[in-house]
């Protein structure tokens, strides 16, 4: 009824032919995958941040942005609880459990002219970098940037 | 009839990661496994090696190698999983993109063990072809 895929003819009889085989095949898929890849991430090269997930342009550090005064919009991406515990004073929730729900308060606060600094937890947290990749992106806000050693890193400098 | 199913998710997962790299480079950075500088060259390595081993199930070229890859990937991605609950990491397993999002970590790991049990049950069919094609 169905096709014979190409390699299962024999495989209960010879074994070390088959795993070779099998070895074969999956290394040039492996190597076939390599050629868009490569393709994709020469179109991606300058959007792309190699070395780090925030490229330099897009963080800031606490002393920077509280230079900043009044022009900040300052978004706690954390979940709620955190944020309800302590947050940068003047933060806003914007987190992505309920982001269709604090978006548009967030949204209504913001003006062009305002910069916008987000932060989670710590230097390696990922939730600031995402909040502040969907606020760009899907608010097509500008002038978004991550908090430098998030959460942690202000309240050290606050000290 | 499994191999199109199975392969056609493979299809559609890598689809969904290939269109948004970055956002798959953070999924990986969010198992705190590997560094950054490999987690973003694997984003855009990884959606590719699953549509294309999605592909060989349906076609059935090379066919054993498309199953020996995704079983092994979808078995390093359960370890992972596990691994990261146990680290207290909350994270998405973007194997699906964004709507990865949407699945809590059982059902996540639900969906896993279900995709390699169907993948070991295509390398037993493909151990005994005689018996499926009488």
């Amino acid at each position: 009824m169905a096709r014979r895929p190409d390699a299962g003819a024999g495989y209960a009889g010879r074994p070390a032919a088959v795993t070779s085989h099998f070895l074969r095949q999956a290394l040039l898929l492996a190597a076939l995958a390599f050629v868009p890849a490569i393709g994709q991430a020469i179109y991606f090269r300058e959007r792309v941040s190699w070395q780090s997930p925030i490229p330099p342009s897009e963080m800031v550090t606490v002393r920077q942005a509280r230079a900043w005064g009044a022009d900040v919009i300052w978004v706690d991406a954390r979940p709620e609880e955190d944020f309800t515990h302590d947050h940068v004073p003047g933060a806003i929730l914007l987190n992505e459990d309920r982001w269709n729900e604090l978006l548009p308060p967030f949204l209504a606060t913001w003006s062009p002219e305002k910069k916008v600094v987000v932060y989670c937890s710590t230097q390696s947290c990922n939730l600031a970098l995402e909040v502040a990749r969907r606020l760009r992106n899907e608010a097509q806000l500008k002038d978004v940037y991550v908090l430098q050693g998030g959460w942690e890193e202000w309240l050290k400098q606050k000290k | 009839m499994v191999e199109l199913i199975v392969g056609g998710l493979f299809i559609y997962a890598g689809a969904t990661k290939v269109l948004d790299p970055l956002q798959f480079a953070i999924d990986i950075d969010n198992y705190k496994s590997i560094p950054w500088s490999i987690a973003v060259r694997l984003a855009f390595y990884l959606p590719w090696l699953e549509m294309l081993c999605g592909l060989a199930l349906i076609t059935r070229r090379l066919y054993l190698g498309g199953l020996s890859i995704l079983s092994l990937l979808i078995s390093i991605f359960i370890v992972l999983s596990i691994v990261a609950k146990a680290r207290g990491l909350d994270i998405s397993c973007g194997c699906f993109g964004h709507a990865s999002k949407y699945l809590s970590f059982a059902g996540h790991l639900a969906l896993n063990f279900a995709i390699l049990a169907a993948l070991l049950t295509l390398f037993w069919r493909a151990r005994s072809p005689q018996k499926e094609s009488s």
